[in-house]
């Protein structure tokens, strides 16, 4: 992490992402404060008027002010409030008369601070295994068929002809998972596989990356990353030729 | 020439032109910029387009049948009222419209009655008092309230507070404001227009594109415009 916050680096980052919405939104807010019980966060704070929505994306108005001229210690506090303050639920952009999107500029902000350098050790954890692995709990595409083909046996002893085709090519469903469920829910897959078998669908998972359908990079603004992880899946959607991918719940 | 006189001349002659010219071509050109950074910048937007969530969340949030009347509705009422008055009065005033009539344009239409005037000009008054105490005293709003918010708040009142002496003689005794009140009344109307394409006020116009791309952004993913 930088010690020194470069006030170009951060105009660089923002002028291009600031488009006509997020202008206007910065310009035309009224202050009104219609906003602030529609937060989860003002309401278990006890009303509290800092968790307005409105008042989070005050950063934003500053920063561009300042032209980024601003210190560690800032962007700190703008962290705080963009990952302790708001979910971007988008639940108060509901009740705004002007539509104002608050949880988009908390994005924004996100990303700015991940350009920075500044996100939950978490998040970063996971970006490292997106890149390496295509998913966020680092499994590898041995443990991966591995887990699915020991799923496919402990099932086949309750269904009987029960299997979770790997990449079959034409199926009409591409089944993706949360890389959480190979690691630690197996039992979830089984689920799953149960009722596709049941109900008779033509499905299909793939092998390579793109199963995951988890995007934790979408999170601390790595655009990027997010794409790729999108990209993948839809790859392999475009390889097997199927008709639709199917999200784990 | 005294300076009562150059500024008569000055509100009734180029402040006037320049006041009318700055609202209508500045807020053109608010809408203008909107549409250029928009098409450079919010891909979203126009890969996305529907008229038909446009369409919807603008004739929702103009008349007031949102979700946020349902669940605020003294503060949205008042805030309905106070702009259907806001853009009745100027337009319809008779006294307005005689102006109009013996200008160079010579343009007339039909007045609202002088005492529907009367009643929406104190009607707005009451309203902008209380949106100004609201602000002063609530806790929230006076925590995202900025400077501005309070100056144009005033800005906005005091055509209505001055327009309303002017007609009713009012202060006539009080020699200043008594000689005055219309030169002070012109200027703070003049005051208003010029400062709208430049302040939040220009939400009257940007209104409806913010509104408008967040439909198309909401509707596209199915949520409620
Ligand atoms: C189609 C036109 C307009 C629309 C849709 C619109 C919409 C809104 C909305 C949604 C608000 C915030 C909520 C509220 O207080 O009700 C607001 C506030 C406000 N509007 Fe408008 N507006 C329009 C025209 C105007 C015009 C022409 C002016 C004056 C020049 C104006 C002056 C104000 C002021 C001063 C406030 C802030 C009130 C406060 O301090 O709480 N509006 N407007
Ligand atoms: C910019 C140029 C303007 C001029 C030259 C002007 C002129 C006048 C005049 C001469 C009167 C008194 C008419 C009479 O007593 O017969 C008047 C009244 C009034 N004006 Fe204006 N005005 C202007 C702008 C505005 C604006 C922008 C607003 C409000 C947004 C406004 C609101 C009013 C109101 C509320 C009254 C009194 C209505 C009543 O009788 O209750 N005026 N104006
Ligand atoms: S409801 Fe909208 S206009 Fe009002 S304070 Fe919140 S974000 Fe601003
Ligand atoms: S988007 Fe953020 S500010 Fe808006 S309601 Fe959700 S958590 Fe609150």
């Amino acid at each position: 992490m930088p010690d020194e916050v470069n006030p170009q680096e951060i105009i660089g980052f923002l002028k291009p992402r600031i488009g006509a919405r997020f202008r206007t939104w910065l310009k035309i807010c009224s202050h009104c404060g219609i906003c602030a019980d529609t937060c989860h966060y003002y309401i278990a704070n006890g009303n509290d008027p800092k968790m307005i929505p409105s008042y989070k994306v005050r950063f934003l108005v500053d920063l561009i002010k300042k032209k980024g001229k601003v210190d560690k210690e800032y962007l700190e506090k703008v962290y705080h409030t963009v990952y302790h303050e708001c979910n971007m639920c988008r639940r108060c952009t509901l009740y705004c008369p002007f539509g104002i999107d608050i949880a988009l500029m908390i994005s924004l902000l996100r990303s700015l601070l991940f350009s920075q350098g500044l996100a939950p050790d978490g998040l970063v954890r996971a970006i490292e295994n997106y890149k390496k692995f295509g998913n966020q709990m680092a499994v590898t595409e041995e443990d991966w068929v591995d887990t699915i083909e020991w799923c496919e046996e402990e099932m086949a002893e309750e269904l009987v002809g029960l299997k979770i085709p790997i990449d079959k090519k034409g199926a009409k469903i591409m089944y993706t998972v949360n890389a959480r469920e190979p690691m630690f829910y197996p039992q979830d897959i089984m689920e799953v596989a149960k009722i596709f078998h049941v109900a008779g669908e033509d499905w299909t998972v793939p092998r390579k990356e793109g199963w995951d359908d988890t995007n934790l990079a979408m999170f601390c603004g790595d655009i990027k990353t997010a794409k790729y992880i999108v990209q993948n899946t839809f790859k392999r959607a475009e390889e097997l030729q199927v008709k639709q991918i199917a999200i784990t719940e | 020439m005294d300076l009562y006189t150059f500024l008569y001349d000055l509100a009734t002659g180029p402040l006037l032109w320049i006041s009318f010219l700055t609202f209508i071509i500045g807020s053109l050109f608010r809408a203008g910029l909107y549409i250029m950074a928009s098409r450079k910048m919010d891909k979203v937007t126009h890969e996305h387009f529907s008229l038909k969530y446009v369409f919807l969340g603008l004739v929702r949030w103009i008349l007031p049948i949102n979700r946020s009347v349902k669940k605020n509705p003294v503060f949205t009422i008042l805030g309905y009222i106070f702009h259907i008055c806001l853009i009745v009065v100027p337009i319809w005033y008779v006294g307005h419209i005689s102006l109009w009539e013996d200008s160079r344009f010579g343009w007339t239409w039909t007045a609202i009655p002088d005492e529907w005037a009367d009643y929406m000009t104190l009607t707005f008054l009451a309203i902008a008092v209380f949106f100004l105490l609201r602000r002063i005293f609530s806790k929230d709003i006076r925590l995202i309230s900025t400077f501005s918010d309070y100056l144009l708040l005033v800005v906005t009142a005091l055509p209505f507070l001055t327009g309303y002496f002017l007609s009713h003689g009012t202060l006539e005794n009080v020699s200043f404001f008594g000689e005055n009140m219309e030169l002070i009344h012109m200027l703070c109307g003049e005051l208003m227009l010029i400062l709208i394409p430049f302040t939040k006020l220009s939400h009257f116009i940007l209104f409806f594109f913010s509104r408008g791309a967040t439909a198309v952004e909401f509707g596209r993913r199915g949520y409620s415009v």
